[in-house]
């Protein structure tokens, strides 16, 4: 056997070792979830549980059972909506061209760069307006609305490989705009979907901030929000907000798992090119 | 099947004239070719006959029909218009079936099921590519994609066929055979095409007539044996056959009661036939065309009694096979002759004999044929 070479040697060294500093928190989060109050004094996070309980993963979960469920419905449900509607949308700007389209985009590509914090006030103002304040409806639309200047980007970039004689093809086989996109373009988009639907899924399961002005302590309050308040008002209780975030970090875990498949998939796939 | 008509068609990119005052008509089952360089608005023209792209101004008749027309508000989308365009890429569907890709165009007209199927495999089988239905266009060779392209156009029996270089993308050798089969394949269906390409062999060998477009303008509408003997520029003559005619400048003098063509380098008498187009050119700046094919070493020559023999060297010699192209020069006048055999050695002198009945002269300034 070919002994390895130095370089080698370290720079393996090196990367394990970023791995275990970067697998740390993690480590630490799961152990101190098993863990009992009396273990948290006598351990230090990274130490396994002197006697293993689950008790703090059962109260966590009784805890947010139920914003779990509202971030899954309205982060699925921006999702889906976001992506069609940038799918749509980039499909108008790249193959139908209409008068004004560039500026359009540039609308689009400006929104991306707004602040959350910039329409905090107007978004709240408008939500009691529309009657959504402490809906679940009021999540998915701002969810849905902040989601489309990105997943426009996305999917217009990725439209812009699809070959124009490909679409001008449908058009004299007799297909119309609707048609078009439903038959040809819908089919070829698997990778931009996946691509956009992770991202979107993570930034919108992750968000915190239109959670907490849209539907603080409500019955419809996200996750996030639900989870930072996991922390309790007389004492740290520290086992019960790590099982809290392992919850919370699992949907996201999970959807990284299936859909990395179909990312790779997506990639071999994807060939336009004919 | 209907004829083409185009009138006054111009269209512009920005500043970038793309067709200029086009005006034309195809006859109905006619096999026309747009040939030109590229850039030069032949697929342009196509396109505004598909409808693809709306013209600034100008009218597009298919049969007695005005599709395509600006000033009276007039256009018709190229999915009501029956005519069936192949792309120079395909542009077949990646994710569909060869089935699928050439059902399209009548799965989206509302045809059934079972008429679908009947017509897909009548096309499949015409073209060859029966046992190619389940494939996707991916798993394909560039041949077989044509075909795919070609079936889909077919299969719905339009009124025009739009042919956007179809053979460009594929290899010399395939080039050659697919050519010969889309033109007994368009005898036997006897569609109205249109053809675009830059390839002037291809043009010659496929078409009724040709138009040869240059920079948006129309050169000359013909058939290819108008354009190869009597093309009406400098422009279409230099176009048109390979390799290409010979041009030598030269000034039109009277000299002892004759006409000639003085080049500086040698002085070629007019012959008695042309004299008479020539006689208003005196002293004035022409240049004369000859086809390689037209010129002889002397040796090989026998019965052609003009005395116009070039002392010219040569320069290089191409075997092609069935012929040989010398590449002769005197000074700085460059010849090329198409000979069966030579007894010419490179960097030797030869002697070329000029067949001058098959001369072409055309003005120098305004580029037109005189004769």
């Amino acid at each position: 056997m070919r002994s390895p070479k130095p370089r080698r040697v370290i720079l393996y060294i090196l990367l394990v070792f970023s791995v275990f500093l970067f697998l740390l928190p993690l480590w630490a989060c799961i152990t101190t979830s098993f863990k009992t109050v009396k273990d948290l004094i006598y351990t230090t996070p990274v130490e396994p549980p002197l006697s293993p309980t689950v008790a703090p993963l059962i109260t966590a979960f009784n805890i947010m059972v139920r914003p779990l469920l509202n971030s899954f419905t309205f982060t699925v449900a921006a999702m889906i909506l976001s992506c069609l509607l940038g799918s749509i949308n980039g499909y108008i700007l790249t193959k139908i061209k209409f008068r004004g389209s560039n500026i359009v985009f540039l609308f689009f590509t400006i929104g991306i760069f707004i602040p959350y914090q910039a329409v905090l006030v107007p978004l709240v103002l408008t939500m009691s307006k529309l009657g959504l304040y402490n809906q679940i409806g009021g999540l998915i639309l701002a969810h849905t609305a902040y989601g489309i200047p990105i997943t426009t980007l996305l999917f217009r970039n990725f439209y812009g490989l699809i070959p124009d004689s490909v679409i001008m093809a449908a058009k004299t086989d007799g297909a119309g705009t609707w048609t078009i996109y439903r038959r040809i373009v819908l089919p070829l988009s698997l990778l931009p979907f996946v691509v956009a639907a992770v991202f979107q899924f993570t930034s919108i399961w992750n968000d915190f901030l239109f959670g907490v002005v849209l539907a603080r302590g409500s019955e419809v309050q996200p996750a996030s929000v639900a989870l930072a308040n996991l922390k309790g008002t007389t004492e740290f209780q520290w086992n019960v907000q790590m099982a809290g975030t392992l919850w919370y970090a699992l949907p996201v875990l999970v959807i990284y798992l299936i859909l990395a498949k179909y990312l790779i998939r997506g990639y071999m796939a994807g060939a336009v090119k004919g | 099947m209907v004829s083409v008509t185009i009138k006054d068609l111009t269209k512009q990119y920005g500043t970038c004239v793309a067709v200029k005052d086009l005006n034309l008509e195809i006859k109905d089952g006619e096999f026309f070719v747009f040939l030109g360089p590229s850039g030069c608005g032949k697929s342009t023209t196509l396109l505004c006959i598909a409808g693809l792209v709306k013209p600034d101004k100008g009218e597009v008749w298919l049969g007695n029909e005005l599709v395509t027309s600006p000033e009276r508000d007039i256009y018709m989308t190229p999915q009501k218009r029956e005519v069936a365009m192949v792309f120079q890429d395909y542009a077949l569907y990646p994710h569909m079936t060869v089935f699928k890709n050439v059902a399209f165009p009548l799965e989206v007209r509302g045809e059934d099921k079972g008429e679908i199927m009947e017509r897909v495999k009548a096309t499949a089988e015409l073209l060859g590519i029966s046992q190619l239905l389940d494939r996707k266009p991916g798993q394909l060779s560039g041949g077989q994609r044509q075909r795919v392209a070609l079936a889909r156009a077919m299969v719905r029996k339009p009124k025009v066929f739009l042919l956007d270089e179809p053979l460009a993308n594929l290899d010399a050798k395939l080039r050659v055979k697919t050519r010969i089969e889309l033109k007994k394949l368009q005898q036997k269906l006897g569609v109205t095409t249109i053809y675009v390409t830059h390839d002037q062999v291809e043009a010659m060998t496929m078409a009724d007539r040709i138009m040869v477009q240059k920079d948006g303008v129309t050169e000359q509408i013909g058939t290819p044996d108008e354009l190869y003997n009597h093309p009406s520029n400098l422009f279409v003559a230099g176009f048109i056959g390979s390799p290409e005619m010979n041009f030598i400048d030269c000034t039109l003098i009277e000299e002892g009661n004759r006409l000639w063509l003085d080049a500086k380098e040698f002085k070629i008498p007019v012959p008695a036939k042309i004299v008479p187009e020539l006689k208003s050119y005196i002293g004035e700046d022409l240049t004369m065309g000859i086809r390689p094919e037209d010129l002889y070493e002397r040796e090989s020559v026998k019965g052609i009694t003009q005395k116009n023999a070039l002392r010219m060297t040569a320069d290089i010699i191409e075997p092609v096979g069935p012929y040989l192209l010398l590449h002769l020069s005197k000074g700085r006048c460059p010849l090329v002759a198409r000979v069966k055999e030579t007894t010419a050695r490179i960097g030797q002198e030869v002697d070329i004999e000029m067949d001058l009945s098959k001369i072409h002269m055309f003005d120098k300034k305004t580029t037109e044929a005189i004769i």
